[in-house]
């Protein structure tokens, strides 16, 4: 399926709370059917952003699209979009089957037809049948979650939006119900606009990815292109374990790589506060004869088995680089001094500060 | 065979239990029991008859029972429709206006209540009263007075159980999280359906104790009456004293504290029976 279609524009959306900026102008397409993400530390303004495309929140400045149609000022319970809430807001007062049935109840749906929608969307997010007539204050967190989810999908909303809504949840059912989500989103062929802190996740799910810091979206693609070329060095470190080297200019006015000393190729001559951005698979260790761009020795320090490869942390005076041995790959003894190296072609400059 | 802690709770549970034997339940059989005696007797060893029920039925009693229940609901709906919109500003609002406020409507009542009912009944005297007064004195306008009518006992009885409506709901709308009213209104109610779903079961606990302590105080208030309603109606425990002090007769008195006490019980218990303390005090 090719998504071009835009189903949600915003344009210029500013919110200040007081003369604090959440959202400061921030300019975005969805498109029909896509798992759009937005990614950011807490506090970088994320929240705000999707409550206002929920409807809960009003943009002090700027505009909300649907489908062309300004809708800024139409209230949650008019919109077309449902939200998954991050503490999932379900009614504890009600059963199952009636937060699933909430969204129908409200439009005067009748009994039958209710129950027939809530057993078929029970069957959708995997909720056993029986579940219908239990108390949700006895269900676990991950059925809870599918509740959520079902209740949301009711009233067939063109758009769902997901606050972070996996966030209290154990990290193997996290990374299940993340794969359920991808799923669901092809299943059912709807938009879902969905906001994180961990790009991890991001990465898992997403179509594209929206990277926001201090209210701004500093980073906006798909995952691939995010993880490859990280366009500032916040982004780049959002985005987990990387080796940063940063760019300096010697005393004779030529660009070197600070602390190792060698010299910079051309490509990446960016000016100050620039880095050299290399992921760990992309640092190799440099065994007899072979060769790399640049090259040199740190002292191996320890080392962490992450399942089908292996991380070494690697120290030169102060600094850590991480290295990715392949399986079939010897690790080499803390203390060992090893020759490491990379070449242009897989390194990517980054802009900004250490923060 | 009792265990340690079965003992120990049995015998703290001792004291109040014999006080409410001797005090409370002993006393109320005793009414019940005098209800079933010729009327204008004062001992317990005739044999029962149902004379003074007779008579309760056909001398209109019916009236005062009347004018208090209908007393009792005014009351109960009306300060549980102003104490909504309080209770809701009370539980949205900063802290520091909620504690303003709470202490500005809690004050009055560490005030004897017939000092209070003393002030409303010259607030509302014709001609003189304060605001007649000050009415005619501004406009020149002759206002009248609903003194001494059944709607100056109703403000009242409106005046002094506001607050025991207001703070149980302000309660039970304090248990009331924002988020389920957000995801209502993201699902698709309105405002309406927001209260009905939402707010209504959740807050139900503080809403029921506070109409059933609204309710049960004013099935039994005589005060109001007495000096804002003058006899324009009589309630019914005012009804029942007399029949106990003027009239000295106490089995017609106990027939009516007896109707009354069943009254009360049908309304109280089915509604007792459904409200879940536990929720009021989980949070």
């Amino acid at each position: 399926m090719t998504k071009t279609e835009t189903i949600l524009s915003l344009r210029n959306i500013s919110r200040t709370f007081g003369n604090k900026a959440a959202v400061k102008d921030v300019t975005l397409d969805i498109k029909e059917g896509e798992l759009f993400t937005i990614v950011g530390p807490s506090g970088s303004g994320k929240s705000t952003l999707i409550r206002m495309l929920a409807g809960l929140e009003t943009p002090s400045a700027g505009d909300i699209l649907l489908r062309g149609t300004r809708i800024n000022d139409m209230p949650a319970n008019r919109r077309p979009t449902c939200m998954v809430f991050q503490s999932l807001a379900l009614f504890n007062h009600m059963t199952v089957g009636e937060n699933i049935e909430f969204a129908l109840t409200v439009r005067g749906a009748d009994r039958k037809a209710r129950r027939e929608r809530a057993r078929e969307l029970m069957a959708l997010v995997r909720l056993p049948q029986e579940f219908y007539g239990k108390s949700v204050l006895r269900c676990s967190g991950g059925e809870r979650q599918r509740v959520a989810l079902a209740r949301a999908l009711a009233s067939d909303p063109d758009i769902l939006f997901f606050d972070e809504p996996l966030s209290a949840i154990d990290y193997r059912l996290r990374k299940i119900l993340e794969m359920e989500m991808k799923d669901l989103n092809r299943e059912t062929g709807k938009t879902f606009v969905y906001i994180t802190h961990s790009l991890e996740e991001a990465m898992v799910m997403s179509d594209r990815i929206a990277v926001m810091r201090d209210g701004e979206i500093v980073q906006l693609g798909d995952p691939l292109s995010i993880y490859n070329a990280p366009s500032t060095r916040f982004v780049a470190e959002f985005m987990g374990q990387v080796n940063l080297l940063p760019v300096a200019v010697d005393g004779s006015g030529s660009y070197v790589i600070e602390g190792i000393g060698a010299p910079v190729a051309q490509a990446f001559h960016a000016g100050p506060h620039s880095s050299i951005m290399l992921r760990p698979e992309r640092l190799r260790l440099l065994d007899k004869g072979r060769r790399a761009d640049v090259e040199f020795d740190a002292t191996c320090f320890n080392f962490y088995l992450l399942g089908s490869r292996t991380h070494i942390h690697l120290r030169r005076d102060e600094r850590t680089f991480i290295v990715e041995l392949s399986p079939d790959m010897a690790v080499p003894e803390p203390g060992a001094v090893v020759r490491v190296g990379f070449d242009w072609t897989d390194a990517v400059s980054v802009q900004g500060e250490a923060p | 065979m009792m265990t340690r802690e079965q003992r120990t709770g049995l015998a703290l549970m001792l004291p109040p239990a014999l006080l409410l034997v001797a005090g409370f339940l002993l006393p109320l059989l005793f009414v019940v029991y005098t209800s079933f005696m010729p009327p204008r007797t004062f001992g317990l060893a005739s044999p029962p008859t149902l004379e003074n029920y007779v008579t309760a039925v056909r001398e209109s009693y019916w009236r005062p029972f009347a004018w208090s229940i209908f007393f009792a609901t005014a009351t109960t709906i009306a300060t549980g429709l102003i104490s909504w919109p309080i209770a809701k500003a009370l539980v949205r609002s900063s802290r520091r206006f909620a504690v303003t406020v709470s202490v500005l409507i809690a004050v009055p009542v560490f005030i004897a209540e017939s000092v209070r009912l003393f002030g409303a009944h010259l607030f509302l005297m014709p001609r003189g009263g304060i605001l007649a007064g000050t009415i005619q004195y501004l406009l020149g306008l002759n206002i009248g007075s609903v003194l001494f009518t059944p709607v100056a006992t109703l403000l009242g009885l409106f005046y002094i159980y506001l607050p025991f409506a207001l703070f149980p709901m302000v309660l039970g709308l304090s248990l009331v999280p924002r988020d389920q009213l957000e995801a209502a209104q993201d699902l698709g109610a309105s405002p309406w359906q927001q209260v009905r779903y939402i707010e209504l079961p959740v807050a139900s606990p503080g809403i029921i104790i506070g109409s059933l302590l609204v309710f049960v105080l004013a099935l039994g208030a005589t005060t109001e009456a007495h000096i804002l309603g003058g006899q324009s109606a009589v309630p019914v425990v005012h009804a029942i004293e007399q029949r106990f002090n003027y009239a000295q007769d106490w089995p017609l008195g106990s027939a009516l504290a007896t109707v009354l006490c069943v009254i009360t019980a049908a309304l109280v218990f089915p509604l007792i029976s459904r409200l879940n303390i536990d929720r009021l005090f989980s949070r």
